[in-house]
C-alpha cells in the first residue's frame, strides 16, 4: 500500500507527470493522419466507447476511493474549498468523453457513407412545452436541491477577518486563476500575469477567423477536425484543467509541490538551483565571466527567441504545416502559428525548468525584463 | 385530435416532477430546521429548566418562611375576622350591588354628555360659518346651537349628580372596609418576597401559565416568528471603547458569551454545571459595584476568545490540559479555531489577561500566578537576554565578574559554569552544558574545552581587588549568631529550599541573594571579610547592602560562613586542556570572519593561552554571558535573545516546534521551552554555532506555569481605554514598587500588605539564642522584627525618611536585626520618599518643622508632661527616650521619643494617639482614647477633660523631648 502511494507521489511530480501527459496526449487526440493511424493501431479510440467510458470512470472512482484511505489525501480533497474541484474533474472528463464518443460514432457513420446522427435529429421537431421547458424546470429543481443540500452539509468556508500581516500559507488564487498562478512559477509576472492572459483572450477571439473549416458544423466529429480539436483539447485539458487540479491538490505551503499522499509540511525545503540561459552559455560552456554588456550577455537568449518566433514558423510552413499554410494564407497562418508557439512555449518552458533548471531564457533584471 | 408526438413521456416527467418537488420541499424544511437548531438554544432551554427549578425552590422556601411566622398566622386570623365583619356589618353585598348599578348609570351619562358636547361644538362651527357666509342659514343654525347648548347643560348637571352619588357610596364602603384594606396591605408586605418569586415563576414556568400564555410561550419561539420577541435569543454586551482591530476597521467588542453562560453574574448558580456556573469572583468582576463591571468590560477583553461566536467551537474555547482537550473532542467535536489569533486563555493561565491593563504595576493584586511569573522573570533575569519593555532600565541580574580573580579560584569557576545546580540547587545561574542538545560524547569533549576557555578569559581580564587583612580571628559560634540575628537571612538561605517546597513570592523574597551553603568552598575568608565590610567596594552596583558590621563582627561572620563547605563539589574532576579540541573551537570562530587559510595561519600563530582567551571571548559572546554579568570587554554588546515584549501575541506559525509532538499552541511551546530549552533541536541536524543555546533554569512545573502565564500576558494589543490610568501618583507608586522589589524591602518589611518574610528566621533566632519556647517566640516575633511600613508616608517626615534610608540610625535599639545601608543614589531615595508619600496620598511631602510657639498657653506643656507621666499614660514604660531605656521588658519596647521631633509628622502623632489600631492594626500601642466613647475617654482632670486638647498637649510635649531632661521651651529672646 505504502509502496503504491510512494509510486503515485513520485509519478505525480510535475517533472514526470507533465511530460508523460504531453507524450500521451497526441496519441489520444491525434492531430495528424499519421498519429491517428497509431491511435487506431493501439486501439486508443476505444476509450470513446461505452465500455471505454465505464473503464475510464471506474478507474477514476477506484483511484479516488483508494486515495480516501489516506488521511493526507482525504484532508485536502474534503476541504470545503476543494470539493467543487473534485466535481469539476469528474464533469470535465465526462463531457470530454461524451462528446468524443459521439464524434467517433459519427466518424464511423461518415466512413460507412451515412450522414451524421445529428442530421437525422434535425428532421424531427419537438414541442417547447413540455419537451424543453418541463425538463428544464425539473433540472432547476434538481439543481436547487443539490445546492441546498450541499450548503447544509458543507458549511461555507468563511474565515476570520483577513489580516495582511498574517498571510495564509499556501496563498492560493481562486480556482479559476490557479492555472495563471501555476504559470507564475515559470514566467515573470508580466508575462504570466499580463501578457499571457491578454494573448489568451485575443487568441480565443481570433479562433473563428483563423479556422475557416466549415466541416463539423452542427455535428460531432473528430476526423474532420483533428488538428482543431487536438489543439483545443491541449489548451483545455493540459494547460487549463490539469494546471487547476495541480494547483488545488498538489501545491502546498510555500507553493511547494506535494504528492497526493504527502503531508503538507510547512518546513519542506527544496533546493533552488535554477540558472539563466546566459549563465549556461558563458559560465558552463564557455567557462567565461558574464559580459558586462547586457545585450551581449543575453545574445544567446535573443537568438533562441528569434529562431523560435522568426524561423520556426517558416520552417513549419514548409514542412508540417504545408497544407495548412496553403489553406490559410500568409496572414492567418502567421497569427495562428504565433499563438500556437506562444502557448506551446509554456510547456516548453516548464520542461526546460525541470530538466535543465533554466530560470530565464532572456534575463534582464535591470529592466525587469525576463522571459 | 391526433396524439402529439413527444420526445419524452409526459406521465413519466410528471412523476419525476412530483418526486423532485417533494424532495425539494423536504430539503427546504431540512434547511429551516438546520438554521433553527442552534447549540445555544439547547443551553438556554436547559438554563430555563434550571431557573424554574431554582425559583420554585426559592419560592417554596420564601412562602414557607413567611407563612410559618407567628405574625402571619395572627394576621390570617385577623383577616378572616375582618372579612366576616365586613360582610356582616356593612351589608357589603348589597352596597356593592348598588355601587355597580350607579357606576353603570354614571358611565352612560358621561358618554351622553361627551357626545352632546361634541354635537354642540359642531353646531357652533356651523353657526360661525353661516354668520360669515350664508346669511340665510343663520337663524336655523342659531336655533340648533342653542338647543344643543341646553342639552349639554342638562346632561352636565346629571353627570355631576351621578358623580356625587357614586362618591358617597364609595366613601361609605371605604370607611367600612378600611380595616380590611390595612390588613391586606400588611399581608402583602409579609409575602412580598414570595410574591415577587411567584410572579417570576408565572413568567418562566409553562406549568404555571394559563392556556393562552402557554400557547404564546410556544409560538414566540417558532421559526420565522421568533424574529419578534423570542424566549431564546442571543444575549450580548457591546463595549464601545474596547475595539477589535480588523486592520481596515476597528469594531467595538461584542461579547455573546452570556448567550450560554447565563448564570455568570447571578450568585445563585455557584454550584450549577457549566456553562451556567457563576463567575468565581463576583466581587472583583461583572458586578456593577465591582472594579470590572460586565457592561463596561465584557468578557473577551480579559479571557480572550471570539466574543461574537455563539457555539462552543467558534468562540475559540481553549482547553486547560491535554486531557480536557480529549474530553472536549469527544463531547463537542472540539478543534481549535485555526485562524483566530486571540484564542481564549487556558484557565491555568487566565491571569495573563490582567497584564494587558495592569502591566505597569509591579504587583497585581489578586493575580498570584502572574505575579509569581513576573517575579521569576525578574529573578531569573530573562529580560537580560530577551528585551522586555517593562524591564528596560533593570540592572543586570548576575554578579559583576570584572574582579573575579580576587573572589574565586579557576577550579571553582570551571565547576560552577559546568553545573551551577550541583553547588546550589536553587541558584538562578542557569546551566548551559550537558543539555539535551549537547550531551553526546563529542560535544562533552568540546564542552570541557569551552569552559576552560571562558574561565581563562574571565581570569585574564579580571582586575586586581586589594583585600585588607582580617584584624582579628573570628569566632565561628559568634559568627553564626550574628548571621542569624542581623538580618542576613532575610535574603540568603543557609541551606537550600527543601526539595518539594513550591516556589512562591515569599520563598523568592527569602532567596534574594544566593544560598550561603558551601561558601567556604567558593571563596576566601579575606574576600568574604572585605565583602561583608563593604560590598560596594567590590561591586558598586551590587544589591548586597552594607550591614555596618564592626571589624570583629565581620570577622566572626566570615569565620562562620567559611566553615560552611561543600566538599563533594571540591572533588568534581576537571578534565585537562586538550589542544586538538581547543583548536577546533578556535578555528570554528576564526572561520566566521576569515578565509580558511588565514584562519589556519592565525591559529598556528597563537599560543595556548591566546587560544584560550580568544575562544573564551567568542564563547562568552556566543552564550551571551555578558547579558547577565558585567564582563570586561563586553560593555556595548546587545542582548542575544528574542525580544519578548509581545511574545504573547506571536503567531503560532512563528514558533519552531521542530519535531516535538506537542500541541501547536503558544502555551504548550512556552512550557516545553522552559522545561527543556534545547528540546526543539531534537531530531535536527545543525552545526555547533546554530544550535539552540538558551540555558536551563530547572524550573519546577509550578514556576513554568507561572512564567508561561506572564508570557501569555505580554501582548501587542491592549484595550487602551481600560488601562489603569498612569497618573503622576501612580507613576510614583510604580517606580517605588520597582525599587522595593529590586532591593527586596519586603524581605524584612511589610509594605502594601505584603512581605515580612524574615519573621520565620527571627523566630528561629529567638528560639536558638534567647531561650524562649517555640510558642513564646511566635508571640514575640513581631516585636523583634523590622516594622510594618503601612502608613509610613503619613507617619514620618520626608527629610528624615530620606536621611534614614541614606544612612540608617537606630530607632529601636532592642532589635538585633539591622536596617542595612543600600548605598542608594539620590534619585532612588527621592523615588522611595515619593512612593511612601503617594501610597498615603500625601500631596505635600515636606512641611515646616514644628516649633513650640513662644505664645504657648500656660499650663499646656505641663498638661502634656502630666499625661506622659506615670500617673496617667506612663509612656516611658515602653518608649525609649534617648539613652533612657524603658522599664518594661524588651519585647514591649517602643521607638525612641528623642527622635520624634525630627522623625514624626505632628498630624500623624495626633491621629496615632487618637486611635493607633486604625493606623496599624494589631499594634501593641494601647488605645488611650476609646474611639467608641471618645468624649469621655481622656482623664477629666486635665485641660478640663477636653480630649482634643489633651492629644494636642501630648503631641507638643513629645515634640520637645530630647536626650536631656525635658523642659518647657522658652521663648527666644526678642
Amino acid at each position: 500500500m505504502e509502496a503504491i502511494k510512494d509510486f503515485i507521489n513520485l509519478v505525480s511530480r510535475p517533472q514526470i507527470f507533465f511530460p508523460v501527459i504531453l507524450a500521451v496526449f497526441f496519441f489520444v487526440f491525434p492531430p495528424t493522419e499519421r498519429l491517428l493511424a497509431i491511435n487506431k493501431k493501439l486501439g486508443l479510440y476505444k476509450l470513446w466507447t461505452k465500455r471505454g467510458g465505464i473503464i475510464l470512470f471506474s478507474f477514476l472512482v477506484i483511484a479516488f476511493a483508494f486515495g480516501l484511505t489516506d488521511p493526507h489525501f482525504t484532508k485536502i480533497v474534503t476541504k470545503p474549498d476543494n470539493v467543487p474541484i473534485i466535481g469539476l474533474a469528474f464533469l470535465v472528463l465526462f463531457f470530454v468523453w461524451y462528446s468524443m464518443k459521439q464524434a467517433w460514432e459519427n466518424d464511423q457513420r461518415i466512413a460507412s457513407g451515412l450522414r451524421p446522427k445529428e442530421a437525422e435529429d434535425a428532421k424531427e421537431k419537438i414541442l417547447v412545452w413540455p419537451d424543453l421547458v418541463y425538463i428544464e424546470l425539473i433540472a432547476i429543481i434538481g439543481c436547487t436541491i443539490l445546492l441546498t443540500v450541499w450548503a447544509i452539509i458543507l458549511k461555507a468556508p468563511l474565515e476570520e477577518p483577513a489580516n495582511p500581516t498574517v498571510s495564509p500559507n499556501p496563498s492560493k488564487a481562486p480556482w479559476y486563476f490557479l492555472g495563471l498562478q501555476e504559470m507564475l512559477v515559470y514566467f515573470d509576472p508580466w508575462i504570466a500575469g499580463v501578457l499571457f492572459p491578454t494573448v489568451i483572450i485575443i487568441g480565443m477571439m481570433a479562433i473563428p477567423y483563423l479556422d475557416p473549416n466549415k466541416k463539423g458544423c452542427g455535428y460531432y466529429t473528430f476526423r474532420e477536425r483533428k488538428m482543431a480539436i487536438a489543439i483545443f483539447m491541449f489548451y483545455w485539458l493540459v494547460l487549463w484543467f490539469s494546471l487547476i487540479t495541480v494547483g488545488t491538490f498538489l501545491r502546498g505551503p510555500n507553493w511547494n509541490f506535494f504528492g497526493p499522499f504527502e503531508y503538507w509540511d510547512v518546513h519542506k525545503l527544496e533546493a533552488l538551483t535554477n540558472i539563466n540561459l546566459s549563465d549556461i552559455i558563458y559560465m558552463i560552456w564557455l567557462k567565461q565571466q558574464l559580459p558586462q554588456n547586457i545585450l551581449l550577455r543575453e545574445m544567446g537568449g535573443f537568438l533562441v527567441l528569434l529562431f523560435y518566433f522568426g524561423c520556426l514558423p517558416l520552417v513549419l510552413a514548409k514542412s508540417v504545416f504545408k497544407s495548412l499554410y496553403e489553406r490559410l494564407g500568409v496572414f492567418r497562418y502567421s497569427l495562428f502559428v504565433i499563438f500556437l508557439l506562444m502557448s506551446i512555449g509554456l510547456p516548453i518552458k516548464m520542461i526546460l525548468r525541470w530538466v535543465f533548471n533554466i530560470k530565464y531564457i532572456v534575463a534582464i533584471p535591470e529592466f525587469f525584463f525576463n522571459i | 385530435m391526433e396524439p402529439q408526438e413527444r420526445h419524452y413521456d409526459v406521465n413519466k416527467l410528471n412523476i419525476i416532477f412530483a418526486i423532485s418537488s417533494c424532495v425539494l420541499l423536504v430539503t427546504l424544511l431540512w434547511m429551516l430546521a438546520q438554521d433553527y437548531a442552534r447549540e445555544w438554544k439547547d443551553y438556554q432551554r436547559a438554563f430555563r429548566a434550571l431557573e424554574i427549578e431554582k425559583t420554585r425552590v426559592k419560592y417554596d422556601a420564601a412562602i414557607h418562611e413567611a407563612k410559618d411566622r407567628e405574625e402571619y398566622r395572627a394576621l390570617e386570623d385577623q383577616l378572616k375576622g375582618a372579612r366576616e365583619a365586613l360582610a356582616k356589618d356593612c351589608q357589603a353585598e348589597a352596597k356593592a350591588q348598588e355601587q355597580k348599578k350607579v357606576s353603570i348609570e354614571n358611565d352612560l351619562l358621561n358618554q351622553q354628555y361627551r357626545f352632546a358636547k361634541a354635537e354642540h361644538d359642531a353646531a357652533r362651527y356651523r353657526l360661525e360659518i353661516a354668520q360669515a357666509n350664508h346669511e340665510s342659514y343663520v337663524r336655523e343654525a342659531q336655533k340648533e346651537f342653542e338647543r344643543l347648548g341646553r342639552t349639554v347643560s342638562q346632561l352636565k348637571l346629571a353627570v355631576e349628580q351621578s358623580d356625587q352619588k357614586l362618591a358617597e357610596l364609595q366613601k361609605a364602603t371605604e370607611i367600612c372596609s378600611s380595616q380590611l384594606v390595612e390588613l391586606e396591605r400588611k399581608e402583602r408586605s409579609l409575602l412580598q418576597k414570595a410574591n415577587i418569586l411567584e410572579r417570576k415563576l408565572a413568567k418562566i414556568d409553562p406549568n404555571g401559565m394559563n392556556l393562552t400564555n402557554r400557547i404564546a410561550d410556544i409560538v414566540r419561539d417558532l421559526p420565522i416568528i421568533d424574529l419578534a420577541n423570542p424566549n431564546y435569543k442571543i444575549e450580548q454586551v457591546v463595549v464601545k471603547d474596547i475595539t477589535e482591530d480588523l486592520i481596515f476597521a476597528k469594531v467595538p467588542e461584542v461579547d455573546r458569551c452570556l448567550t450560554c453562560h447565563m448564570g455568570i453574574s447571578n450568585p445563585d448558580y455557584k454550584d450549577a454545571p457549566q456553562p451556567f456556573t457563576t463567575h468565581p469572583n463576583l466581587g472583583l468582576y461583572l458586578g456593577n459595584e465591582s472594579a470590572h463591571p460586565l457592561e463596561e468590560f465584557g468578557c473577551t477583553v480579559c479571557h480572550g476568545g471570539r466574543g461574537r461566536g455563539t457555539d462552543f467551537i467558534s468562540t475559540a474555547h481553549t482547553p486547560s490540559s491535554v486531557k480536557q482537550a480529549e474530553e472536549w473532542e469527544k463531547k463537542y467535536d472540539w478543534y481549535s479555531l485555526p485562524h483566530w489569533e486571540k484564542s481564549m486563555l487556558p484557565m491555568p493561565s487566565v491571569e495573563a489577561g490582567c497584564f494587558q491593563c495592569h502591566g505597569a504595576q509591579t504587583t497585581i493584586k489578586g493575580a498570584e500566578k502572574l505575579n509569581l511569573g513576573l517575579n521569576i522573570i525578574e529573578r531569573a533575569g530573562c529580560y537580560a537576554c530577551h528585551e522586555i519593555d517593562r524591564y528596560q532600565d533593570w540592572p543586570k541580574p548576575g554578579p559583576d565578574l570584572t574582579k573575579l580573580s580576587s573572589k574565586i579560584s579557576r577550579q571553582w569557576a570551571y565547576r560552577w559554569i559546568e553545573s551551577p545546580q550541583t553547588f546550589h540547587p536553587n541558584t538562578w545561574m542557569p546551566t548551559f552544558f550537558k543539555q539535551s542538545n549537547n550531551s553526546n560524547p563529542q560535544y562533552l569533549k568540546r564542552t570541557a574545552q569551552e569552559i576552560h576557555a571562558m574561565v581563562a578569559y574571565l581570569f585574564a581580564h579580571s582586575q586586581e581587588y586589594p583585600l585588607t587583612s582580617i584584624p582579628v580571628d573570628g569566632d565561628i559560634q559568634k559568627g553564626k549568631e550574628i548571621v542569624s540575628a542581623v538580618g542576613c537571612l532575610a535574603c540568603h538561605r543557609i541551606e537550600p529550599r527543601p526539595v518539594g517546597q513550591p516556589m512562591t513570592q515569599d520563598t523568592l523574597r527569602r532567596e534574594q541573594g544566593p544560598s550561603l551553603s558551601g561558601l567556604g568552598s567558593k571563596t576566601s575568608k579575606a574576600w568574604l571579610y572585605n565583602w561583608l565590610k563593604n560590598p560596594h567596594g567590590y561591586n558598586s552596583k551590587t544589591k548586597m547592602p552594607n550591614m555596618r558590621l564592626s571589624d570583629e563582627e565581620a570577622a566572626d561572620a566570615a569565620a562562620y560562613l567559611m566553615s560552611l563547605r561543600n566538599d563533594i563539589y571540591d572533588t568534581v574532576e576537571i578534565p585537562a586542556i586538550d589542544e586538538t579540541t581547543l583548536n577546533e573551537i578556535v578555528l570554528d570562530f576564526l572561520k566566521k570572519s576569515e578565509t580558511f587559510n588565514s584562519a589556519q595561519q592565525k591559529l598556528t600563530a597563537m599560543n595556548r593561552e591566546t587560544k584560550l582567551t580568544y575562544a573564551g571571548e567568542e564563547l562568552i559572546r556566543h552564550y551571551g554571558c555578558f547579558s547577565c554579568h558585567d564582563i570586561a570587554g563586553f560593555a556595548d554588546e546587545k542582548p542575544i535573545g528574542v525580544e519578548l515584549t509581545e511574545e504573547g501575541s506571536k503567531s503560532v506559525e512563528r514558533l519552531d516546534f521542530g519535531f516535538v509532538p506537542i500541541d501547536h499552541t503558544r502555551q504548550a511551546w512556552f512550557a516545553q521551552k522552559l522545561k527543556d530549552p534545547r528540546i526543539f533541536d531534537s531530531g535536527k541536524v545543525k552545526p555547533y554555532d546554530e544550535q539552540l543555546r538558551m540555558p536551563n533554569f530547572y524550573l519546577s512545573n509550578e514556576a513554568i506555569g507561572a512564567v508561561t502565564t506572564a508570557l501569555l500576558g505580554f501582548v501587542h494589543e491592549t484595550p487602551e481605554a481600560k488601562i489603569v490610568p498612569r497618573t503622576p501618583q501612580r507613576l510614583k507608586v510604580e517606580r517605588g514598587e520597582e525599587i522595593v522589589r529590586m532591593f527586596n524591602c519586603q524581605g524584612c518589611h511589610t509594605i502594601e500588605g505584603e512581605g515580612g518574610s524574615i519573621q520565620s528566621t527571627i523566630k528561629d533566632w529567638l528560639v536558638a539564642y534567647n531561650d524562649v519556647s517555640e510558642n513564646e517566640a511566635g508571640a514575640m516575633v513581631a516585636s523583634f522584627s523590622p516594622p510594618n511600613l503601612i502608613g509610613e508616608g503619613k507617619k514620618v517626615q520626608a527629610q528624615w525618611l530620606f536621611n534614614f534610608m541614606h544612612q540608617p540610625t537606630t530607632i529601636r535599639p532592642w532589635l538585633k536585626v539591622r536596617m542595612p545601608t543600600y548605598g542608594l543614589g539620590t534619585q532612588s531615595l527621592n523615588d522611595l520618599v515619593q512612593y511612601f508619600g503617594a501610597l498615603d496620598n500625601q500631596d505635600s511631602l515636606f512641611e515646616h518643622k514644628m516649633e513650640i510657639p513662644s505664645s504657648y498657653p500656660d499650663g499646656q506643656w505641663q498638661a502634656g508632661e502630666r499625661l506622659f507621666s506615670k500617673d496617667y499614660f506612663d509612656c516611658a514604660k515602653c518608649h525609649i527616650i534617648g539613652s533612657q531605656m524603658p522599664r518594661g521588658s524588651p519585647e514591649n519596647w517602643a521607638p525612641d521619643f528623642a527622635l520624634a521631633k525630627a522623625r514624626l509628622r505632628p498630624g500623624w502623632i495626633e491621629e496615632w494617639l487618637e486611635n493607633p489600631q486604625e493606623l496599624l492594626p494589631g499594634t501593641k500601642m494601647p488605645t488611650y482614647f476609646d474611639p467608641d466613647n471618645f468624649d469621655t475617654a481622656g482623664p477629666e482632670d486635665i485641660l478640663g477633660g477636653d480630649e482634643r486638647q489633651q492629644i494636642r498637649a501630648l503631641r507638643d510635649y513629645l515634640m520637645t523631648l530630647t536626650d536631656k531632661t525635658p523642659t518647657q521651651p522658652t521663648a527666644p529672646p526678642p
